[in-house]
């Protein structure tokens, strides 16, 4: 009851703080709008040069099947905007960050293509950056779309001449043409001829290598693809970096404002000289560190419920794969409540061990740093980051919304983690209620 | 016997604000503790208000006596209005009804109740709410640390006329002051206290107020 009427004040006082409540306000509005912007530039397709060294026609004939060019690379480059160049162009644009890579076709990649008897080669160029990694493997993507395309059309020119060789006709190879008899026909004249022990064998060498050459054409296409990956359809992980990026900027933004506003409202309760006044008798140290992690749940929860709105609304209207799943907002809210009152005993804790709410607010944001940092760190490559970071209720709570927001079976790791940042609270209350004699002094 | 110290003391560290010191206050008695700045006349307030734990020593109360404190520095909420900040804690210190509670502070010590913030206001309401605070929950001992300054002297007049109203309901009333006027004309005991040491205890005729 005294803790809700605790609550209750600070809620009011945060309301009549115009600045501070602006900046709650304002705060997740903008982390919203820049994880909007991240997620729609990693959905965006990367500014690529094509550089034709080779003039292109506008149609190829590979295999005996006519190519539209422009229309086969714009069906394969669903992840790259090609734009054609001159070789000078393409440099200058890569050096000055225009184009991200660019890809060349080299004289003879047509000639190549056109004879099957060796691979023709195209040339990728890119910038050394951080987007150097993404963009190779787009345009890998590419070459290995482009690469399917060619395959069936190779598959088909061979299946001709399997086809030649079983029902014979007329052929041509490197433009000599020529006339062929085929197995069928073979089949028709030995039955013509006088039966015998050779012409038996004759014939029952034509019939194997018919029915052989019958298989042909699946199992050209079976080696062609040994491994076919088939994405199943299924609610789990959607767009995994956009799930990622929603995790930590929500993460991100309650970290700072819970462990600013509860370090920064219990040393108020100090600096006001209030503190003297509940602790006799009135409200104890216990419930007044209950009060800060309880405000700062319900900010956390506020505020990170409208962050998860506005990047929903960004991804809707965006039309990412995979859209917002608005089922799991409760489950996500769980999430921030949890991960309020944990970061708002961390704040806790700082508040009472700084005493001033000046200072305690320049502690917190000094402490929140390295310990989103500290999170941000794959514990694969610096286990002791991961292990300081297990003991931090960022890393678990970027864990919770992200199982909560994308995993198909969300409940084995919500349920640790949760667990976790429940543990975690627990013990930076009970230090911040032992903390909390100091600001008596 | 409705309040005691019993050789209670205070330090900081290696400075001591109170050296161990008893002092008993009787019901129906207005003490009053003077002495220079930094004699420990606040800090002494604080231990029997229990607003500060003595670093040795306990205060004893009377069963069932309630304080009220009204410490130098006002203590209340500065974005919160002298009303809010009243029935806030009205409710804490547990009166029937806070909002008439509130009402009644608010017209006796005429503090305006117009939805303006507590730390707007001049510094002589703020005195006023610090004071009206202090006489939540019908407190049967007073602790006042300097309770007149800023006070114009009507409301200095009407807060002498509460102080000898809780006297007479058989309550106490503790009062610091640099004042030897208000020690001579409402104290029926004087405690003096110098350098964190108590140097004197009796009536006021007794005492070397200067």
């Amino acid at each position: 009851m005294r803790v809700l009427l605790l609550l209750r004040k600070d809620l009011r006082i945060l309301r009549r703080s115009p600045a501070l409540a602006a900046v709650l306000v304002a705060y997740p509005l903008v982390i919203a709008g820049l994880v909007g912007l991240v997620a729609g530039y990693a959905s965006s397709k990367p500014r690529v040069a094509l550089v034709d060294e080779d003039h292109l026609p506008a149609r190829v004939v590979v295999g005996g099947q006519s190519f539209d060019v422009n229309r086969t690379i714009a069906r394969v480059s669903r992840n790259v905007r090609f734009v054609r160049l001159s070789p000078g162009e393409a440099a200058r644009e890569l050096r000055t960050g225009k184009v991200v890579a660019t890809v060349t076709v080299p004289p003879g990649f047509v000639a190549d293509l056109q004879a099957m008897v060796r691979s023709p080669r195209l040339i990728l160029e890119t910038t050394h950056g951080g987007i150097t990694p993404r963009v190779t493997q787009q345009v890998q993507a590419l070459v290995y779309s482009l690469n399917r395309e060619l395959q069936s059309v190779y598959i088909a020119a061979n299946l001709r001449y399997v086809e030649l060789i079983l029902h014979g006709g007329p052929g041509s190879f490197l433009g000599r043409k020529f006339q062929v008899l085929g197995l069928d026909r073979t089949d028709r004249l030995l039955r013509g001829l006088p039966p015998g022990k050779r012409v038996s064998r004759i014939r029952d060498f034509v019939g194997d290598a018919r029915l052989a050459l019958a298989q042909t054409g699946a199992a050209l296409r079976a080696t062609a693809n040994p491994i076919e990956l088939v994405r199943a359809p299924d609610r789990g992980r959607t767009w995994a970096l956009s799930a990622e990026v929603q995790a930590y900027a929500l993460a991100l933004t309650i970290s700072f404002l819970t462990l600013v506003l509860a370090a920064g409202s219990l040393a108020a309760e100090r600096d006001e000289n209030v503190v003297a006044r509940l602790a006799r008798g009135l409200v104890g140290l216990g419930e007044l560190v209950s009060a800060k992690v309880a405000l700062a749940a319900a900010v956390a929860l506020v505020v990170g419920l409208a962050i998860a709105l506005a990047f929903g609304v960004i991804i809707q209207v965006s039309g990412v794969t995979g859209g917002e799943p608005w089922v799991r907002l409760p489950l996500l809210g769980v999430g921030l409540v949890l991960a309020g009152a944990s970061l708002g005993a961390l704040g806790a804790l700082l508040g009472a061990v700084a005493r001033e709410a000046r200072t305690a607010s320049l502690v917190a944001l000094l402490v929140v740093l390295p310990v989103v940092f500290l999170g941000l760190v794959p514990r694969e490559i610096v286990p002791a980051a991961g292990v300081v970071s297990d003991a931090l209720p960022f890393a678990h709570a970027v864990r919770f919304f992200s199982s909560s927001l994308y995993d198909a079976r969300p409940w084995a790791p919500v349920a640790r983690e949760a667990a976790w940042l429940a543990g975690l609270g627990v013990a930076f209350g009970v230090a911040a209620r032992l903390g909390a004699r100091r600001l008596l002094v | 016997m409705i309040l005691r110290a019993r050789g209670v003391s205070r330090r900081y560290g290696r400075d001591v604000a109170l050296a161990p010191t008893d002092v008993v206050v009787e019901a129906g008695e207005v003490v009053a503790l003077v002495g220079p700045n930094g004699a420990g006349k606040s800090t002494l307030l604080a231990l029997l208000a229990g607003a500060l734990e003595p670093s040795e020593g306990a205060v004893e109360r009377a069963d069932g006596t309630r304080i009220g404190w009204a410490p130098q520095r006002p203590a209340f909420y500065g974005r919160l209005t002298p009303r809010e900040n009243l029935e806030l804690f009205a409710r804490l210190e547990g009166e029937a009804d806070p909002v008439a509670a509130a009402t009644r502070l608010l017209r006796v010590f005429e503090l305006p109740d117009t939805g303006r913030v507590s730390g707007s206001l001049s510094v002589g309401n703020r005195q006023r709410l610090n004071l009206a605070l202090a006489l939540l929950g019908s407190p049967r001992v007073l602790l006042l640390d300097e309770p007149t300054a800023s006070l114009d002297p009507g409301q200095r007049q009407r807060l002498w006329e509460r102080v000898e109203a809780v006297r007479e309901a058989g309550g106490a009333v503790v009062f610091a002051t640099q004042n030897l006027e208000e020690v001579a004309g409402h104290a029926d005991r004087v405690v003096k206290l110098e350098d964190g040491r108590l140097v004197f205890d009796g009536e006021p005729a007794g005492a070397v107020l200067a």
